[in-house]
């Protein structure tokens, strides 16, 4: 539940990471650095928490979701990064974008409705 | 069962002055009057097993029992054995179902640079968060002190860092806060215990010598900055009044009669002072031997000469090399800028041979650059004239100029620099997430590794001479770009950006790494004096960069006592044992060697520099007879 008023629950299941934005490492992809831009944009302007997972940390995480354990099972890491609504594996082998994830909060919806 | 009585004793100071074996005797002391005692060492090139005469390694191991000593326990913290048992804790329970090659990648995960500090680190925080035995005392032996400081700052810094990632993104280098709260409770009372004078205490071994104080000063400060209070000095390697008759060594005695006099002045903590020995302090009567001074009481009156001399060993045949060959192993060739590397046990005197060379390389007409990576340097002390962050002309020598690589100033340049490239792509916010990741304890070591690449890649100088932090922590420096060419190379890319930023990092560590296997390019040395630890680490050093591809070029055998000065027993005698290494030295690493005789006062100044530099290089040189 957040302050909007809907549920949803976004999670990204990172791939293999030196740290847990990927920030800190001797090289930096421009790819980590705008999917953290947008899931903190995420949750400043809308809200949402978007959580992230990391296989070494979280491994655990992999585990639980069974989509996400299976598709790991049968393509091993290049799978990664999935990315789950509600529990339900919507975007695999990139990061999502800000207009997607936007879309699957379902933000946008609920703005056009009240237009 | 937690004991809450148990008292820490830590052993700190710089290389070669005495540290393990202080630790170890008062091992042996607390042993034998009956309380359960471990003896830890923190320092990845440990010398414990040496000591010991005993194979000790990662586990918690008994060290005297089958010669009459009981409740002495050790271990030698294993960096890498550390990281696997790290590592095992949080796999385990994924094996049964994740798939092999999932698996595979995991565990590359956990060879990144960062875990291999953190596991040591928390192996380390295990011992004083009370909960593993219950111990009446824990010694802990410890790496030289810039890297101690560096240990013992961690559970501060990591504390901190977990803190204020819970108020950011959540997240940590070591895990989703939320589940490392306990890793927080456990640094926070480390830090506690480490400033509770009744269950810690300090001890700094030194030396009478002004580079040892000047240490001792800089640490006790930065100690105190942590809360650590109760300190004491050990004052080691004192020469005994009556064996000084000859004038080279009565100059040494009086040079550390001043030095006495400085410490007694200087600080106003208990102080300890201890005489040389004759001979090598090794096994458990050695260790007695130095525990009776070390706890005496009233009447005693301290003994130099060791009861438990060896047999009058062989010395094996030595032969002392031209010291031309040196400078034939170091200058550049082809016109390409060298690098040399000379690396060694702590205080066996890296930094006055690094000076020493890089003086003689100027004046023989080499553009020469003198940079330190050890986060305790002196050359400053050795040159007699600050020497900082930024490369300078060293006044008084020839073409010939110093750094020194600054660790926090490093991490700030390193910061500025990604956050610079962020600055003009992201939103404030964002900067903010780069900068606490960016806060992390790992970011320092990065920072300072991609300093020292910076200066490799330097090629405006002839010669860069490197004068290294102590072995363990060099191997490491040295491993860096290996381990990070691998994180490199695992890193997901999911776009052209990021691929190009791949690559151009990949190509850099190869680069660096194709140098430093490059014989032409790059001259790994090692400096020992003639006693057997610091021939035994450098030659264990010397196996690993083999294994690394990298392959030793020369050593430098330092602090040798010329046969003209022995004139009685005791320098003979340990004139005899040097004799014995040197021997052991030519067997063991079959090099050429360079002597470089022990000199009647410290290696402080131009002048004395110069001498050593005549010494180091004699009969050699000037440019156009050696590029002829």
């Amino acid at each position: 539940m957040n302050d909007t008023g809907y549920t949803v629950k976004i999670e990204i299941f990172d791939p293999p990471m030196c740290c847990a934005g990927g920030l800190c490492g001797p090289a930096i992809d421009p790819a980590l650095l705008d999917v953290n831009e947008a899931v903190l944009t995420m949750k400043n302007q809308h809200g949402i928490r978007v959580q992230r997972h990391l296989l070494q940390q979280e491994g655990q995480a992999f585990m639980n979701n069974p989509g996400v354990l299976a598709l790991l099972q049968e393509h091993d890491t290049d799978v990664l990064p999935i990315t789950v609504v509600d529990g339900k594996v919507v975007k695999q082998k990139t990061f999502p974008s800000y207009e997607e994830l936007l879309e699957w909060s379902g933000v946008e919806k609920k703005q056009e409705t009240t237009v | 069962m937690s004991n809450q009585n148990t008292q820490y004793i830590f052993f700190s100071g710089k290389g070669g002055v005495g540290k393990t074996t202080m630790a170890c005797a008062t091992a042996v002391h607390n042993a034998e009057a009956g309380k359960r005692t471990l003896i830890v060492t923190t320092d990845p090139a440990s010398n414990l097993s040496d000591v010991f005469e005993t194979e000790i390694g990662h586990n918690i191991r008994p060290l005297g029992v089958d010669r009459g000593v009981e409740n002495l326990w050790g271990m030698e913290i294993d960096p890498d054995r550390a990281t696997e048992e790290y590592r095992e804790r949080v796999l385990a329970p994924m094996r049964a179902v994740m798939p092999a090659n999932v698996m595979t990648v995991m565990e590359e995960q956990f060879n990144s640079p960062c875990t291999t500090e953190i596991a040591s680190f928390d192996r380390f925080v295990d011992f004083m968060s009370g909960d593993d035995e219950s111990w009446d005392v824990v010694i802990f032996d410890t790496a030289p002190t810039g890297h101690t400081l560096r240990l013992l700052e961690l559970p501060v810094d990591w504390s901190k860092h977990i803190e204020e990632s819970a108020k950011g993104s959540g997240n940590t280098c070591i895990g989703p806060v939320a589940s490392i709260q306990e890793n927080k409770i456990k640094y926070d009372e480390a830090t506690r215990l480490l400033g509770d004078s009744t269950r810690t205490e300090f001890t700094f071994v030194l030396q009478p010598e002004g580079t040892s104080i000047y240490e001792t000063q800089r640490s006790a400060g930065e100690l105190a900055e942590i809360g650590v209070q109760n300190t004491r000095l050990i004052v080691n390697g004192i020469l005994p009044e009556d064996v000084c008759d000859h004038p080279f060594f009565q100059s040494r005695y009086q040079m550390q009669q001043h030095n006495l006099e400085r410490i007694r002045n200087e600080f106003s903590v208990p102080l300890t002072f201890m005489y040389q020995r004759d001979g090598e302090i090794k096994g458990l009567d050695g260790l007695r031997h130095v525990a009776r001074d070390l706890f005496s009481t009233g009447e005693h009156v301290p003994e130099y000469v060791l009861g438990t001399q060896r047999a009058a060993d062989e010395p094996l045949p030595y032969e002392e090399q031209d010291s031309r060959s040196l400078l034939d192993t170091v200058r550049p060739v082809n016109g390409k800028t060298r690098a040399v590397f000379f690396t060694g046990k702590g205080g066996v005197g890296k930094t006055t041979v690094s000076c020493a060379s890089a003086f003689a390389l100027g004046r023989a007409g080499f553009k020469t650059l003198l940079l330190t990576t050890d986060p305790a340097s002196h050359i400053g002390q050795v040159l007699e004239q600050e020497i900082g962050d930024t490369i300078t002309p060293v006044v008084g020598a020839e073409n010939l100029d110093a750094v020194m690589i600054d660790q926090e100033h490093a991490v700030e340049e390193y910061k500025e620099r990604i956050l610079s490239d962020a600055k003009a792509r992201y939103s404030e916010d964002m900067l903010v997430a780069v900068r606490e990741e960016l806060e992390s304890p790992c970011t320092e070591e990065m920072a300072a590794f991609d300093k020292f690449m910076w200066y490799v890649e330097r090629e405006e100088y002839d010669i860069v001479v490197f004068d290294t932090a102590p072995t363990g922590h060099t191997l490491r420096l040295l491993e860096l770009p290996f381990d990070y060419a691998d994180q490199v190379g695992m890193m997901v890319t999911t776009t052209g950006e990021g691929n190009t930023a791949k690559s151009e990092t990949q190509a850099r560590f190869d680069r660096i790494i194709a140098q430093m296997k490059d014989p032409e390019r790059s001259s790994f040395g090692f400096v020992v004096y003639p006693e057997s630890t610091p021939v035994i680490e450098a030659y264990r050093a010397m196996v690993d960069l083999r294994a690394a591809g990298i392959d030793t070029q020369f050593v430098v055998a330092n602090q040798v006592l010329q046969e003209e000065y022995c004139t009685n027993d005791f320098f003979r005698k340990r004139r005899t044992m040097q004799e014995r290494y040197l021997g052991e030295i030519n067997r063991r690493f079959q090099l050429p060697v360079t002597v470089m005789p022990l000199f009647e006062t410290e290696i402080t100044g131009l002048e004395m520099v110069e001498r050593a530099a005549d010494a180091l290089f004699a009969g050699a040189v000037d440019r156009n007879q050696v590029s002829a």
